[in-house]
């Protein structure tokens, strides 16, 4: 059983262990992405459209065509280069996600295929989703990430210092007039000794620590003790400053306080401030441990400034490794990922770099600053490095995800099942002992209970098993756990069309018939009987394949082939076998 | 060897008692449901993530539960501690089931399992592969997705049957087997209710499972009512009725003593992944011969008397 299962029937995730990810193409994104002269009608209608698309089974056309409809937005405005009317826009707007979807698909299959999983699955389902198999896969965060990563590569001047103070003592005034803010510092003292908010590491002795939650009025969180540490009278006179920290002439947040600041700057204003002053605020993507005064250690994520519009792109990667950075450079010891530009890169990063000597230049991947230099001295040859990752391996998937290229629209993952390897093999193993001991039972029920026709029978149990398995390799079907239970399953319903016929056969007897002609009848008077009764069970299997995802599939794919075959083996194998042995003889007596 | 003699029993004149102990057991089930509001879904119906990890010894899940009351999660600190946690097969293994949560992030599992193996440092497996065992996820939109699936799964199968047995039987006979089944899902729906198990998707294929297995019975019966009909056709309607219940009993028996053998040993043997499957099967097998021959059957009685009589 086994070594059947091992070699012949590939396994599914779910015995083996591995990973089974859904992920769904960001359709709003894309079509932002594709959209000139966005304007706040437009982000309205598209931010509804994000709420909706997670509707089931939701359209995303139909419905973007209603938002489009209700906004009273003029689609030509955005799209002028696609058509003139909104049929032509919205049906190219499908070819692009089409497309989109396509290159998605290559682009993963490429990661994939060079991260190194044995026999992968990846394949498109309906329009906007992709199925991703991973078998054996120990390290899900890393999986994920080499999976989602959109692999956005790009290149911003960091804004100068002072042009960063300004800014922050504009978002301080701006939050200082908050009402929320008001409400913040006269309700300050309860807050403080809430028993629900965390101790956390103070850096002044006035520090008080407060929920994020009250601070911003939030919904629905009650469970969300997080709690930012800040100087209390700092940060009624600046609430935002308060929460940086100085990083070695960058600014810092707290760990503790990303999520305030992530929520300071989602606010309308701020944004609208940074927008105004053409610039962006990114985080780092790792963090500094900095012991503070009182020798507690912290985690510092470092927060740039940076322009608004990247000057390069990811697009003119052509080739990506990942290495330890050499013994004589300041990278000694730290994985890095060397880069290599084509041509027009090279050439655009020579400009870039010629022009702004002396300044900084950050390298964004996927929204985070991996670094961010001083640019020494023009760079000609097209060549640069990424630093910041946590280890090799991260290096190593960096690599992989900038080789084959960033992603056309964003994917977010929808679903995800993980079997862990020793969950799969302990399923195996129940699941073999079941069936071995469930089959034993039943063909030692029958040799006692019919004698020799239960013997034929059991020969007949045998060989539709059998049957079943070699059906299943041939149509190179998974065998997944349910697929066990099904074949489990299999053994007791296969039985039953032998019950029928031999009690049947039994009830000829009775009446006074020869043994062979109680044979005949009870054949032919069970085969309606077992046709009927296993046609409806044929039913439910089929039902099950179409409307079933995954698991269901490979059960009802088991229970569809399982019963079939059982058919066949019930009737026409054991009556060719009977026949055999009562033919030409006289049979007085029949064992059963 | 033979265990059921020929039999002669008036199964159709017991129906007024076989009918009141399905009525009990429907509303005992119905009862449980409107008082927990409905089945106890699964995430792959509701949505949210599943995690089961494995300590190297027996964990208390009081333990999990106080490790839980904080958990760091992108300079936030949540408190997991309300969240369902139980075993997950044996005293070393222990599955929490998280509520989806808005803006959870794509770092929310991996945070809490960091959490985990970080706040019990001792007790998880030497290869960290080995901590997890399993992690679901499912976003609330496939939840969705998936329960209309289902509710389209079984309503078709339904349907498809009915037409199948309209067909090859009388409509009444249809009837007859449409009710049996309702009343097998609605009773293992109820039971599941009354005990808290969970439905999830396999328990989804486990009832359309007993709906066929359960048919299977009604018909070799129906089959035998068909043809008794046919052979004698001034015989009692009930009492042809009741003959063919008696001569298909031995097997109706046998076969459903094999088949609750089987999926008795994979409740008993087939690992927790199977085990409520397993679960719902055997309820289902007990409940569909027992329905074949007492709802099934008097209710074709009940409807051709009914259609005899105007």
């Amino acid at each position: 059983m086994e070594i059947l299962e091992n070699k012949i029937i590939r396994q599914g995730l779910d015995l083996k262990g591995g990973m089974y990810i859904v992920l769904e193409v960001d359709l709003p994104a894309l079509i932002t992405n594709l959209a000139l002269n966005i304007d706040h009608p437009f982000e309205n209608a598209v931010e509804e459209l994000s709420e909706q698309v997670n509707a089931p089974d939701a359209d995303f056309f139909v419905l973007f065509k209603d938002a489009v409809t209700k906004h009273n937005l003029r689609l030509p405005r955005y799209y002028h280069e696609y058509g003139a009317n909104v049929d032509d826009i919205v049906d190219r707007l499908k070819d692009e996600s089409d497309d989109a979807i396509n290159r998605v698909l290559e682009i993963l299959r490429n990661r994939v295929d060079q991260f190194g999983v044995s026999e992968p699955t990846i394949q498109k389902q309906g329009s906007s989703r992709i199925i991703v198999e991973l078998a054996g896969i120990q390290d899900p965060e890393r999986a994920r990430a080499l999976l989602q990563s959109t692999a956005l590569l790009e290149f911003y001047l960091v804004k100068d210092g002072e042009l960063t103070n300004s800014l922050n003592l504009k978002i301080d005034k701006l939050l200082k007039g908050k009402e929320e803010l008001q409400e913040l510092v006269s309700g300050e003292e309860d807050m403080g000794d809430d028993t629900s908010s965390v101790n956390t590491e103070s850096i002044l002795s006035e520090d008080k620590t407060i929920p994020v939650s009250e601070l911003f009025g939030d919904e629905g969180s009650e469970d969300d003790t997080s709690s930012a540490v800040v100087d209390q009278r700092l940060f009624e006179d600046r609430p935002f400053s308060s929460l940086l920290r100085n990083l070695g002439g960058d600014m810092g947040v707290p760990e503790k306080n990303v999520y305030a600041v992530k929520k300071i700057l989602s606010l309308e204003d701020v944004r609208a401030q940074l927008e105004s002053g053409n610039g962006q605020l990114f985080f780092g993507n790792d963090a500094q441990t900095i012991i503070g005064p009182d020798g507690v250690e912290e985690k510092i994520i470092p927060l740039y400034h940076l322009e608004d519009a990247p000057d390069l792109t990811g697009g003119v990667i052509e080739e990506a490794r990942e290495q330890i950075g050499s013994q004589a450079g300041s990278t000694a010891g730290q994985p890095i990922v060397l880069l290599d530009m084509n041509n027009d890169g090279a050439k655009q990063w020579s400009r870039i770099t010629g022009a702004n000597v002396g300044k900084r230049i950050a390298i964004v991947l996927d929204q985070k600053v991996h670094m961010a230099p001083f640019i020494r001295e023009k760079i000609i040859n097209g060549g640069t490095q990424i630093e910041g990752f946590a280890d090799i391996n991260e290096a190593k998937d960096i690599a992989i995800v900038l080789r084959a290229g960033a992603l056309p629209v964003p994917v977010n993952i929808i679903e995800e099942r993980i079997v862990g390897p020793s969950l799969g093999s302990d399923s195996v193993r129940q699941g073999t002992f079941s069936v071995i001991v469930g089959l034993s039972l039943v063909l030692l029920f029958m040799l006692i209970y019919y004698r020799a026709a239960g013997s034929i029978a059991d020969l007949a149990l045998i060989w539709n098993l059998l049957l079943v398995l070699a059906v299943l390799a041939s149509l190179k079907a998974t065998l997944t756990l349910p697929g066990i239970a099904a074949l489990i399953l299999t053994v007791g319903m296969s039985i039953d069309a032998n019950v029928i016929i031999f009690e049947r056969i039994r009830e000829e007897l009775r009446k006074g018939k020869t043994p062979r002609a109680a044979i005949d009848a009870g054949y032919s008077r069970a085969i309606t009987a077992i046709v009927d009764a296993n046609i409806t069970t044929v039913i439910a299997a089929l039902v099950l394949f179409q409307f079933g995802t995954g698991p269901i599939k490979g059960f009802a794919t088991v229970l569809f082939w399982g019963i079939l075959i059982s058919m066949f083996t019930a009737i026409f194998v054991t009556r060719t076998i009977f026949n055999s042995f009562t033919k030409g003889k006289q049979l007085k007596t029949l064992s059963i | 060897m033979r265990i059921i003699k020929e039999t002669h029993i008036k199964f159709m004149s017991q129906r007024r008692a076989s009918f009141m102990v399905s009525l009990f057991l429907i509303l005992a089930g119905i009862g449980s449901l409107v008082m927990k509001q409905g089945p106890k879904l699964g995430i792959d119906f509701q949505g949210g993530t599943l995690i089961a990890v494995q300590f190297t010894q027996p964990m208390e899940i009081t333990h999990i539960r106080s490790a839980l009351n904080a958990v760091p999660l992108d300079g936030r600190v949540i408190d997991l501690s309300k969240e369902e946690m139980k075993h997950f097969g044996g005293e070393t293994n222990v599955a929490i089931r998280l509520t989806p949560r808005e803006n959870e992030g794509e770092q929310f599992v991996q945070s809490v399992i960091t959490h985990l193996s970080t706040s019990f440092p001792d007790l998880v497996p030497e290869d960290s592969k080995d901590f997890i065992l399993t992690i679901e996820k499912v976003g609330p939109k496939i939840g969705a997705e998936l329960s209309g699936k289902a509710v389209m799964a079984i309503g078709s199968a339904l349907i498809l049957i009915l037409l199948y047995i309209s067909i090859r039987f009388e409509f009444i006979f249809a009837l007859g087997a449409i009710i049996a089944l309702s009343h097998d899902v609605l009773i293992t729906l109820g039971i599941f209710s009354i005990l808290d198990y969970e439905i999830s998707l396999p328990i989804i294929a486990a009832f359309l499972t007993i709906v066929g297995y359960s048919l299977n019975d009604t018909i070799i019966i129906f089959d035998r009512i068909r043809e008794n009909i046919k052979s004698n056709k001034r015989a009692s309607y009930i009492d042809t009725v009741d003959k063919s219940i008696n001569q298909s009993i031995s097997r109706t028996l046998i076969t459903s003593l094999t088949t609750f053998l089987v999926v008795f040993i994979l409740w008993v043997f087939g690992g927790e992944v199977i085990h409520l499957f397993a679960f719902a099967m055997m309820v289902g097998v007990i409940i569909g011969t027992y329905s074949s021959i007492y709802i099934a059957s008097p209710f074709i009685v009940l409807l051709h008397s009914g259609k005899h009589t105007k």
